[in-house]
């Protein structure tokens, strides 16, 4: 089965395991957190029992993983009682931690200490990782009580390249692909959206993200590729 | 100039503060309750520059060799909570830890500890992997929605003791037979479940390279609640074998910390199990127990700057 961990309303999500459905594909959220099923020994974690999309199911029947989840958000706990839905996010975005590491098939992205879908790294984080060797916009913050909030420095973004794996898509100068590929491989990450501010080799770096857009149907034939590998 | 960040409340940052104003080095202490007098400017491009300013003192960053850092929750604060959420003072109090935080894991200067690293402790299974992996004991372990894997589990190891998943501290408790009409509750959230160890707790703090040990005479479940459990604690300063110190030092250095607290036990039968590695470690607790000179060893650390490359 492939599996998509996602917020429980994501629509991208839903169609994608929509489109997926013939391979068997299945959405997990955090409803299926709230579900009887789950065992997870520490010991033997091959030995894991999941519950995807309300069913329950052997761990190593799960073949690819992509997630699109952060973390899990205690709005979106809607059958917990309100008091509790803090600390409950925050178990399961623990256990959904050390779960989706564990996992021996391909997890798009694996989750780091800090985010369940790759690396969470602030705007300053991006553009100070970009700097090996590609031209970058300063990023600039302030805040002051007295005055409006700064928003981060937003120069136009005019161009994306989405790396997914050893692919990378995006109408742009090859160069910028490659400046891409070497970001994601900086960020330990093997899908990543990075955002140029116009097409050509001369474009600076704007940002980056864990969280491409799943509208181009050749990002998503990569990214199913890449979790059947 | 060595930056502290939290509440004057926080007794570990209050005695690292005394101990740095002891020993003449300068420091500035960044009071959290004054966040609404606080201004920050970060600029990351080919450079990284910016300003902070609170009460009547501007700081640059660069300026800042050493951080420790203990801020709390900063939607917590009284006049952020007074504010109410949404409100001017509730974004301005958010964005102002968010600028911080960031140049806290970009800053050349000595992090104790950088927010990536402690974060490692947000989940103890994530973190039981890399502590297993550095040659300690871990106790069978299951977390679960399912009441009968709970019960198998209970059965298998006689005695169980649950507690939280996540970094959030929970009440350490044992399983009995009160808690089998609950048992049920495990559907709405994974739940972890360990077998209880028998043995000694000994409490490490690791600072850089220099090792103190306290040992943990206690008859509860979990010794930092043992009046609310109908018992008594009593810590004494100890030493530990030097192969485990040394695996200790070992484990907070891999996972990129310069001052951590490690909780071991000692089982009946000579095994040495490690629960958790706390980056944040309320050390004062048991330097006022023990007299082991930890705040010192930490106002050392930060004014030397060591462990610059850790970011």
């Amino acid at each position: 089965m492939l599996v998509v961990a996602a917020n429980r309303y994501d629509q991208v999500a839903q169609e994608l395991v929509s489109r997926w459905a013939a391979l068997g594909a299945g959405l997990l959220t955090c409803a299926d957190l709230s579900l009887c099923g789950w065992r997870y020994p520490l010991s033997t974690t091959e030995r894991s029992v999941a519950v995807i999309g309300g069913q329950v199911l052997p761990v190593e029947e799960i073949t690819g993983v992509l997630t699109r989840l952060p973390c899990v958000f205690e709005q979106e706990l809607v059958e917990i009682v309100p008091d509790d839905r803090a600390y409950v996010a925050a178990e399961m975005t623990a256990f959904l931690l050390s779960w989706l590491s564990e996992l021996k098939c391909p997890v798009l992205n694996r989750p780091t200490s800090t985010c369940l879908s790759g690396p969470y790294w602030r705007q300053e984080r991006w553009v100070y990782a970009a700097q090996l060797g590609i031209p970058v916009e300063p990023v600039r913050r302030s805040t002051a009580l007295s005055a409006d909030t700064s928003p981060a420095s937003s120069s136009g973004c005019s161009a994306s390249v989405t790396v997914v794996g050893k692919h990378c898509f995006g109408a742009v100068d090859e160069s910028l692909a490659t400046q891409a590929r070497k970001l994601a491989d900086v960020a330990q990450t093997a899908l990543l959206t990075v955002h140029f501010s116009n097409t050509q080799a001369d474009a600076a770096f704007i940002s980056a993200d864990p969280w491409p857009d799943l509208d181009s149907d050749e990002v998503n034939d990569a990214i199913l590729a890449y979790l059947q590998e | 100039m060595i930056l502290l960040w939290g509440l004057p409340g926080d007794r570990p940052l209050i005695a690292v503060h005394t101990m740095l104003q002891r020993l003449g080095y300068p420091v500035v202490l960044l009071d959290q309750r004054a966040v609404l007098r606080t201004e920050v400017e970060l600029c990351v491009g080919s450079s990284m520059e910016g300003t902070l300013r609170f009460r009547d003192q501007t700081i640059s960053l660069s300026a800042i060799t050493a951080v420790y850092l203990r801020p709390y929750d900063s939607r917590c604060l009284p006049d952020i909570v007074l504010a109410g959420q949404d409100s001017q003072a509730w974004r301005h109090a958010l964005e102002v830890e968010d600028i911080l935080m960031s140049w806290v894991e970009l800053t050349p200067a000595l992090v104790v500890n950088r927010p990536t690293a402690m974060a490692l402790n947000s989940s103890k299974p994530y973190q039981s992997r890399l502590i297993r992996s550095l040659g300690f004991e871990i106790p069978d372990t299951l977390i679960t929605t399912d009441p009968d894997a709970a019960l198998e589990f209970w059965k298998r190891h006689d005695t169980v003791i649950y507690k939280s998943v996540s970094g959030i501290r929970s009440i350490v408790s044992r399983l009995t037979t009160e808690h089998l009409e609950r048992l049920l509750d495990v559907t709405w959230c994974p739940t972890q479940f360990q077998e209880y160890i028998p043995g000694t707790d000994y409490r490490v703090h690791i600072v850089a390279k220099e090792v103190y040990t306290c040992k943990i005479l206690s008859n509860a479940d979990d010794y930092r609640y043992a009046t609310r459990q109908g018992g008594g604690t009593m810590i004494e300063p100890d030493t530990l074998p030097e192969e485990v110190a040394n695996r200790c030092k070992m484990l907070v250095a891999t996972m990129n910390l310069s001052v951590a607290g490690v909780d071991l036990r000692h089982s009946q039968n000579d095994q040495w199990y490690c629960f958790e590695v706390n980056p944040s470690p309320g050390f004062s607790y048991f330097q006022q127990a023990t007299n082991q000179p930890i705040d010192e060893a930490i106002a050392r650390l930060l004014a030397s700057g060591d462990g610059r490359n850790l970011r």
